[in-house]
């Protein structure tokens, strides 16, 4: 009899013991996407070809200036129209060359788990931009739900 | 207690024919976790009555009835939850009393059953952490209607303190068998139930007080 009584307790305090060492959750899943674009050589449509020392600018601010083939746009999810300026050539005052990019689309929220909370996709985007240093554009999607592969790809 | 001091007295008697009787009868009680709670942190508010009803030497049915209302503040959502729930199943005593004591160390099993509604106060998109300057919180809906079934693993000790009154302490687990969620959102919080994990398990503490209503006594089994 004394032995049910003490695994009974031990039992109990080992229930509570796991209860109350229950891990957080962490935010493990993916959250509001980036805008995911990609340059390519507009002589040779299948090569990447990275922008020269290429100048990111949103809501008037800078990204750091990186020699790259692929760009992560995080959109603004509290407007419906996230400005993109891009510089080429950044670092020489005489070669930089400027392109504006104008991202419109629709933001729905999607909730996505405790840690998580609530992130936001894009739909209906359409892309306007200015042509100095970009030759052309390619849209792989009308909508941004994950970052699985590019949405925009930039021909220059 | 005191009655058993006194009756102790029999042990070293001749009467080893002695017949010990059991009360039988209807138990009802109130959590004190939720009173005690509200006191601390007023992010919660419930009432929970606790009833049984023995059957048998070592069975019990047992019952609770509920309601509560919780908020939960997560870091990106904060959400109160707003129901009712009733709880049936059996208490197996598994404490073999001496005398005519009538304590008890048990374990159980429930059935659950919760209706409410959850309120989306705030949350704030998990964005990209370039926008936390302009980050806007913003103002969720209400859903109705929901509700939530589970069964649960009760393991627990009731004391009787003075002549039919008793002080219980209770440790359950439990494990969502069936739950109408909200649209875009889920339920992450059930009354009765508490919190839910990631698996649809939770677990839950009682600290109950309760009073025997003696209906007959039965010989001892």
């Amino acid at each position: 009899m004394k032995k049910i009584i003490t695994y009974t307790i031990l039992i109990l305090f080992i229930l509570i013991a796991i209860g109350g060492c229950e891990r957080d959750e962490i935010c493990i899943d993916p959250i509001t996407p980036h805008l995911i674009i990609r340059f390519y050589d507009t002589e040779d449509l299948e090569t990447f070809k990275p922008v020269n020392n290429l100048l990111v600018k949103i809501m008037d601010k800078e990204f750091e200036v990186v020699t790259t083939d692929t760009l992560l746009i995080p959109l603004n999810v509290y407007d419906s129209r996230t400005t993109i300026v891009l510089t080429k050539n950044s670092k020489d005052s005489t070669q930089l060359i400027q392109d504006t990019l104008t991202v419109n689309y629709e933001v729905e929220n999607v909730f996505v788990g405790r840690s998580c909370g609530y992130k936001s996709i894009f739909t209906n985007i359409n892309y306007q931009n200015t042509k100095n240093w970009i030759v052309s554009k390619e849209v792989v999607d009308l909508q941004i739900e994950n970052e699985d592969n590019a949405h925009l790809k930039i021909f220059h | 207690m005191c009655s058993t001091l006194s009756f102790s007295q029999g042990i070293g008697s001749q009467q080893k024919d002695t017949i010990y009787k059991n009360k039988y009868g209807l138990r009802v009680g109130i959590d004190l976790y939720n009173p005690v709670y509200t006191f601390i942190d007023d992010s919660r508010k419930g009432l929970e009555l606790v009833g049984d009803y023995r059957v048998s030497g070592k069975l019990f049915i047992a019952a609770e009835l509920g309601y509560l209302e919780n908020t939960t503040d997560e870091d990106f959502t904060n959400f109160t939850t707003n129901g009712t729930y009733i709880k049936a199943g059996v208490d197996y005593n598994a404490y073999e009393n001496w005398l005519d004591m009538e304590n008890m160390i048990y374990v159980g099993f429930r059935y659950g059953f919760s209706s409410f509604s959850q309120t989306l106060n705030t949350f704030t998109i998990n964005n990209d952490p370039f926008y936390d300057d302009i980050s806007e919180v913003e103002t969720g809906e209400k859903f109705d209607g929901l509700n939530a079934q589970w069964g649960e693993i009760v393991l627990g000790v009731k004391a009787e303190l003075f002549n039919n009154l008793y002080l219980g302490f209770s440790f359950s687990g439990k494990k969502i068998i069936s739950s109408k969620q909200p649209n875009n959102f889920k339920n992450l919080y059930v009354p009765g139930f508490n919190r839910v994990f990631l698996n649809n398990s939770g677990f839950g503490i009682n600290y109950t007080i309760s009073y025997l209503i003696p209906l007959y006594k039965k010989p001892k089994q």
